[in-house]
């Protein structure tokens, strides 16, 4: 048995690799940049084992499918489970702790889907009581702070965030699909790089003060107006992740969403992918 | 009647919006924004569980510095709304 710990955003999670004819290791390279020390105070530990589930008993409480990935989320007996599929094949089975602070996953000859996904629904559901919130979300830096960009999957979060890239000198790439934001103990709120990039490889070991959150659509004009609370909060909602039927977990998330609307500016973007758009949104957001 | 099921009540920054949150709720998709009474309004229909108009009124009467005639058509104007976008589900 491998045990390997790893940091995003403060928090520290072990994975425990059971010895096999195959080093997983090399295939988690997105996580090397996280590597930490060992430590007794993790949110969570997973195992990782490649032999098949047994999912006797599991009832379904919810399926999510979007595009290709499906995630069917329930239980078996009185422990969340979780079924990743793509294509309609299953890839891995997540079973947790009720407390989310200990979980195993199953995984067919150690897909890379399979795994991440596992990962990253512990890690939200271990972290959603601490004032962390995993996002869907492209972000990017520019002179010392971080602006996430926000919307549904095709809406053009990555692609603005590659306008800035290209016309706004000096910004760069933090994150192109799942950071993390965090409350602090001192009322400050970061974002994160994280393991977890999807589309762009960009797996950095990074935080900033959030400059702004900025929820974008599709629109034949460039125009930008700040959000009002209840408007704003509908934004944050739909783009962090989280069992919200699990009251625990939904009030946790609400404390960290109510913080962000609090002391971060939520704008809405309606825009065309062009450079007039990332100038519009760069010059309103920072300053 | 009864709220509906798995919506909750949530305060931002000093404004009310009813979620959903709940798995009977999971495909509710928006949000309804309240004004202070609504929200004050919500929270006792959730105290009482299974409430009618005429238990609201009361409260509401009970409550505020109105005329027990304003209270009614203030709540059913409210309660009226709150039908139309399905946040509440009549008996059977």
């Amino acid at each position: 048995m491998k045990e390997i710990y790893y940091k995003v955003a403060g928090h520290v999670f072990a994975f425990e690799i059971e010895e096999g004819d195959r080093d997983v290791l090399c295939d988690l390279r997105q996580y090397e940049p996280f590597v930490a020390d060992p430590t007794e105070d993790t949110v969570f530990r997973l195992r990782i084992c490649s032999k098949q589930a047994n999912t006797t008993g599991f009832i379904q409480e919810m399926e999510q499918k979007d595009g290709v990935q499906t995630i069917r989320a329930g239980r078996i007996g009185m422990q969340p489970c979780f079924i990743f599929l793509w294509q309609g094949v299953l890839k891995s089975v997540l079973v947790c702790n009720e407390d989310f602070q200990k979980g195993d996953v199953y995984v067919e000859n150690y897909n890379l889907f399979g795994i991440n996904n596992a990962v990253m629904v512990l890690y939200a559901l271990a972290t959603a009581n601490r004032l962390t919130a995993l996002f869907h979300s492209s972000v990017v830096s520019y002179k010392d702070k971080a602006y996430m960009f926000l919307g549904q999957s095709g809406t053009g979060k990555s692609t603005h965030a590659r306008l800035w890239l290209e016309y706004i000198e000096g910004s760069e790439l933090v994150n192109d699909d799942n950071p993390v934001v965090r409350v602090l103990d001192d009322g400050s709120i970061r974002v994160y790089g994280s393991p977890w990039s999807g589309k762009t490889p960009c797996y950095r070991n990074v935080s900033y003060p959030i400059g702004a959150i900025v929820m974008l659509r599709q629109a034949p004009r460039n125009t930008i107006v700040r959000l009002r609370p209840p408007e704003a909060f509908a934004a944050l909602v739909d783009s962090i992740s989280g069992m919200r039927w699990n009251q625990m977990i939904a009030n946790g998330l609400y404390e960290t969403e109510v913080n962000i609307i609090s002391h971060v500016m939520i704008c809405h973007l309606d825009c065309l992918p062009d450079e007039e758009a990332a100038r519009l949104c760069m010059f309103n957001v920072s300053g | 009647m009864t709220l509906k099921k798995g919506l909750v009540l949530r305060e931002v920054c000093g404004e009310y919006v009813i979620v959903g949150e709940g798995l009977e709720a999971l495909d509710f998709g928006k949000m309804i924004s309240l004004n202070e009474t609504s929200a004050w309004l919500w929270k006792k229909a959730e105290e009482i569980g299974n409430f009618t108009i005429d238990n609201l009124v009361e409260s509401l009467f009970g409550h505020f510095d109105v005329s027990i005639d304003r209270a009614r058509i203030d709540v059913t104007n409210i309660v009226n709304e709150w039908i139309s976008v399905g946040i509440v589900e009549a008996d059977d």
